[in-house]
């Protein structure tokens, strides 16, 4: 069974790297791309039982209804002045991201928000950065009516343009039974979006036994990873869920580089209490200054200031720039970031720490992550992966050797205390969790 | 099949290590090593097998190190090494694992109130060589030693060297020398330095009595490990994290020792795997 | 990247990492100065430090009926702060002891109505040397309001309290403040367990510092200084309102972890006779409350760490605060306010770090639990 995958995967892989290099010169439009497509579900990595649990009871997924939603996915139409559509954010070449720090919607304006993949965005517990959605039934809406990304003026208008196309009419009445309702849309859409599985990388077939589908440094990698790293926290990896996050919301001091919480803070409760529902949630958080509070806007709950949702990392060598504001360029950047703990403010997450990681283990770090890449993405995160290396070795902004160490260096002069708790000795693992590979 | 799990492990093990297993629960203390018992040679380098007595042994006649039995043979194996002991202790009785759930131990309980049908005959082996029924004491004679009840075995059939002859005194080496392990254990939990920590910090200081340690849940999924989770990897963790000392080794006398203290404080909680 | 815009905040926290720093070399005098460098930095430019965000004040207004109304005595509503158990090593050794400390002065400082004063609820220091209690010292002296303080065994058994109550004072005293009547009490004698053993002053302090150790004695107020107590009430109208801070809870908790006050029906009795008493202790770092007769108690959070439920003898008025989460060094731990009220009774707030506020009103005491019950926690202790 697992040989057979493997050659399937193999196969795959071929197919896919004419795609892609055809896809690159395809223009705007890739909804032809084999990349849009919907995907198997029979991959090596992929979570059977979690997929089962994420379905709605009330939107199982049909084929004429994935195709439906992928027509709209693609349809420019559904925006005000026929310029955008859910497609021209999330590109399946680009990993259904945009590539960009923040997002140009119509009339070429910029959100606060770096657009994040659909891309296995069907297992996440709740969508948008702030998980101010919890479906993505609930999610699709939104950007269809934010003045500043497909800009229609609302639901109706939405409604009403699609009803007027004669070929969704004969379409949503083959799917739905009827003429098209907002709702009907939004099922469409997150059908098609729950298709967007992918798996099947090294890393997943490291742990499916396959102990040289990866290299020895990213081995290294994947125990800093668990162990001195700290990664697993919230990135957490299992077989039943192994999407590389927990879910939550963590203030890791993103925002903290431009944003005065306390004022900011004090400004969205004034705003917020006016109450102005999920509408002006999103505005807010697309649109203002006040997008760094992040989780806060949701919850009004303060230790939930600047919190963000941890994102999952697969095929994250497709999907940068990274973070919510799109702020860092590299892998390095973001392992720099985390590396110093993080941006001191006083919403920290206190299990954010220095973590003195060495040079060499950040690259073992970085090498890990880019397994993390399925086979249809693996020449484009080649590239991306090369040009992010040549980057690391002249610009690390993100950089602070010295809080890293915990200030002066564990073996400074002198020095007694980890003054940034950083134990003595990391290195030691009880475990290498890459021996998991080898069961 | 129930009725030859234990031997049927017990050689099993012998066979991966060469080595049989001791049968007394010998307590090690943090500085002594594991006791080994070496299969006597063979002439033609088969295999040879131990008994968890550490003294009877079988050669698998064509069994070359490093080659494996069916199951079938390891079944038979561990019938003939059975048969062997029962031959050499004619009269007396092999407490064998009868179901799931049977205490294989018969000499000590918690309550000091042995269960009657604990120690009950066997039933007959396949083989036919089956050790005399022996019937059991209704009532057995209960005392106190230093607060350890223990059963005293009053037929002279049970005599003999198993586990039947184990009297007062042994019982009582083996409750201090848990004693001591389980001390050494404390010793450790309260001590940041015996722990290697490097910012004063030791277990106790979040964990009095081991409060909240929760040995019982093991294993169970631990968010901080982002995995399946036994107690030992728990305290490795506590080690490194908030202790700030470098991680032990497995074998290392003071985290086994920890592993000790901790499970030793939650006698009496039953078992509750898996819970949060 | 280009190199990115640092807040005013980012900056502060800069400027305090830098005292901190400062910490390892610096003789006090440098220290405070530094301090006051960075601290000025931001006032000077008119803003206020980070942890100035008060939204509980909010969530309380919208909770507590009772709070800020006008009182039926007279008296203004006013609110005392509270940092406690920070158990401070050397700064060479623990650091991050020491930052959490610091966390919890830059929250009383930033809280705006400032507290009319903090109190200091004990066990500054770790093992009760002078440096530990002088390290202390110098990062309250950062407070901004006046610091009442308070002595826990931690920094008492190694010399038998000789540099705290140099640096400090005496450990028990009564004052007054706008019609409330305070008593701090030295609540953690023990009887005499080390001169039979020969034990060195740092085995006396080790050995009381350990919770589980049971050679230690129970704690106690004491004859003398109950008599003390009795003579310092003996002044005062029953009708005023008394608080009553404590280290020991002046309750029977948990006797194995001295969560216990050996003589505390006595100093209860002492109590009884007033018409609003607030027992407020420090020594059990959780969340912790009860009621005995007509008397209200608090316990208040560590800084440092929790400590986990004891096993036996939890008040049944307590909400239990969530279980803490050790990858979380700050989970846990706190600080806190005390809403005086009016009517001479204390609500109080848990400002636990990395989670939200919770609001304990004295009418949920005054119920029995029937009112104003704060929110029950996901996992309770084992």
């Amino acid at each position: 069974m697992f040989r057979v995958r493997i050659i399937w995967g193999l196969l795959l892989l071929g197919f896919i790297s004419i795609i892609v290099a055809r896809a690159a010169f395809a223009g705007p439009d890739q909804s032809n791309s084999p990349l849009a497509s919907p995907r198997p579900l029979d991959q090596v990595g992929f979570p059977h039982e979690l997929y089962g649990w994420v379905i709605p009871p009330d939107n199982p997924q049909t084929p004429a209804k994935v195709a439906l939603g992928k027509q709209l996915f693609f349809d420019k139409r559904l925006s005000e002045d026929n310029t955008e559509a859910c497609a021209s954010c999330h590109k399946p070449d680009k990993g259904f991201t945009d590539q960009q720090p923040t997002s140009d919607g119509i009339h070429h304006q910029f959100g606060q928000r770096n657009a994040p993949t659909v891309l296995n965005a069907a297992f996440n517990v709740l969508q948008f950065w702030d998980g101010r959605e919890p479906t993505l039934e609930d999610q699709a809406k939104d950007p269809i009516v934010n003045p500043i990304e497909m800009g229609m003026k609302n639901f109706d208008e939405v409604v009403a343009r699609v009803n007027g196309i004669p070929e969704y009419q004969e379409k949503f009445k083959a799917v739905f039974g009827g003429p098209a309702t907002m709702i009907d849309i939004q099922r469409a859409i997150a059908s098609y979006e729950r298709t967007q599985v992918s798996f099947n990388s090294a890393f997943d077939r490291f742990m499916a036994g396959d102990q040289n589908a990866i290299s020895a440094q990213a081995k290294r990698g994947w125990a800093i990873f668990n162990g001195k790293g700290r990664c697993m926290s919230c990135h957490g990896w299992n077989p039943t869920q192994p999407m590389f996050s927990d879910n939550r919301f963590h203030n890791i001091g993103v925002s903290a580089h431009k944003s005065n919480f306390v004022p900011l803070a004090r400004k969205a409760l004034a705003l917020l209490a006016r109450g102005g529902g999920a509408q002006q949630l999103d505005e807010l958080a697309i649109q203002t200054d006040m997008s760094g509070l992040g989780r806060f806007l949701v919850t009004k709950d303060p230790h939930d200031i600047g919190g963000f949702r941890t994102m999952g990392l697969r095929n994250l060598l497709v999907t940068q720039p990274y973070f919510h504001d799109g702020s860092q360029a590299t892998l390095w950047d973001v392992v720099d970031h985390y590396n110093k703990g993080g941006v001191q403010n006083p919403f920290l997450d206190g299990g954010i720490v220095p973590l003195g990681l060495s040079e060499p283990e950040i690259d073992d770090l970085v090498a890990f992550l880019a397994t993390l890449t399925s086979p249809e993405y693996l020449s484009a995160a080649q590239v991306e992966f090369r040009k992010q290396l040549k980057l690391s070795r002249t610009s690390r902004p993100q950089r602070d050797t010295a809080a890293a160490m915990g200030q002066l260096g564990r073996n400074g002069p002198g020095f007694e205390g980890p003054f940034g708790d950083i134990g003595p000795d990391q290195n030691q693992m009880a475990e290498n969790p890459a021996l998991l590979g080898g069961r | 099949m129930h009725r030859y799990q234990v031997a049927l492990l017990l050689a099993a093990g012998g066979l991966v290590s060469s080595a049989g297993m001791a049968i007394a629960p010998r307590v090690l203390n943090a500085q002594q090593p594991v006791a080994h018992h070496p299969v006597p040679a063979t002439k033609n380098g088969n295999v040879v097998v131990m008994l968890c007595d550490g003294k009877t042994s079988l050669e698998i006649k064509g069994l070359k190190p490093g080659h494996t039995m069916t199951h079938d043979q390891a079944t038979a194996v561990a019938r003939q090494l059975m048969q062997k002991w029962q031959r050499a202790h004619p009269g007396e009785l092999w407490q064998m694992a009868q179901e799931e759930g049977t205490q294989m131990r018969p000499t000590t309980t918690e309550q000091g109130n042995p269960s009657p049908n604990l120690p009950s005959a066997p039933n007959q082996p396949p083989s036919g060589e089956a050790p005399n029924p022996v019937p059991h004491p209704a009532n057995p004679v209960q005392e106190q030693v230093q607060g350890v009840p223990v059963h005293r075995q009053a037929q002279p059939q049970q005599q003999g060297d198993t586990y039947a002859s184990f009297n007062q005194r042994d019982f009582r080496v083996w409750q201090a020398e848990t004693q001591k392990f389980v001390e050494y254990g404390k010793r450790v939990f309260h001590s940041d330095k015996l722990l290697g920590g490097t910012i004063g910090v030791s277990c106790d200081m979040c964990h009095p009595d081991a409060a909240n340690t929760h040995p019982e849940t093991y294993p169970k999924y631990q968010v901080q490990l982002q995995r399946v989770a036994l107690l030992r990897d728990m305290i490795e963790w506590c080690i490194e994290n908030p202790v700030k000392g470098a991680t032990m080794s497995p074998n290392d006398p003071r985290l086994r020792a920890l592993e000790a203290y901790i499970l030793a404080q939650r006698k009496g909680v039953p078992l509750n795997y898996g819970k949060h | 990247m280009a190199v990115r815009h640092k807040s005013v905040e980012t900056k502060y926290m800069e400027q305090r990492d830098a005292v901190l720093r400062g910490l390892r070399w610096l003789d006090r005098r440098s220290f405070l100065k530094a301090a006051a460098a960075a601290a000025g930095a931001v006032m000077a430019r008119g803003l206020m430090p980070p942890h100035s965000f008060q939204l509980i004040e909010i969530a309380n207004a919208a909770t507590s009926k009772d709070f800020g109304t006008v009182g039926h005595q007279g008296s203004a509503p006013f609110r005392i702060a509270y940092i406690s158990d920070s158990h401070l090593y050397e700064r060479t050794l623990n650091q991050r002891f020491i930052r959490a400390i610091v966390r919890a002065v830059e929250d009383v400082n930033a809280l705006d109505p400032q507290p009319d004063f903090v109190l200091y609820g004990g066990d500054l220091a770790q093992l009760g040397t002078r440096q530990q209690l002088d390290l202390g010292r110098q990062i309250l002296a950062e407070l901004k309001p006046p610091v009442k303080m308070m002595v826990g065994e931690h920094d008492w058994f190694l010399d038998l309290g000789d540099a705290w109550q140099e640096m400090f004072g005496p450990p028990n005293y009564s004052f007054d403040w706008k019609g409330v009547h305070f008593v701090v009490l030295m609540s953690v004698h023990e009887k005499d367990f080390w001169t039979a053993r020969h034990m060195t002053p740092m085995e006396r302090m080790r050995t009381v510092a350990g919770l589980d150790n049971p050679i230690q004695s129970r704690f106690e107020v004491g004859e003398e200084e109950r008599k003390w107590l009795a003579a310092d009430l003996a002044k005062v109208p029953h009708t005023t309102p008394l608080v009553v801070f404590s280290h020991s809870p002046l309750y029977k908790y948990y006797r194995d972890w001295n969560f216990w006050t050996e003589d505390a029906e006595q100093v209860q009795a002492l109590l009884q006779p007033f018409s609003q008493v607030t027992v407020i202790h420090g020594h059990t770092h959780q969340m912790l409350f009860n009621r005995i007769g007509n008397i209200n108690f608090y316990g208040m959070l560590s800084t440092a760490w929790p400590w986990p439920y004891a096993p036996q003898g939890l008040p049944p008025l307590t909400i239990q605060m969530n279980r803490a989460d050790p990858f979380d060094q700050l989970d846990g731990c706190g600080d806190g306010q005390f809403m005086m009220r009016a009517d001479g009774l204390v609500d109080t707030i848990y400002a636990l770090w990395d989670r939200n506020p919770v609001s304990v009103p004295a009418g949920y005491l005054l119920s029995g639990g029937k009112s104003d019950r704060p929110p029950a926690p996901q996992f309770a202790s084992y």
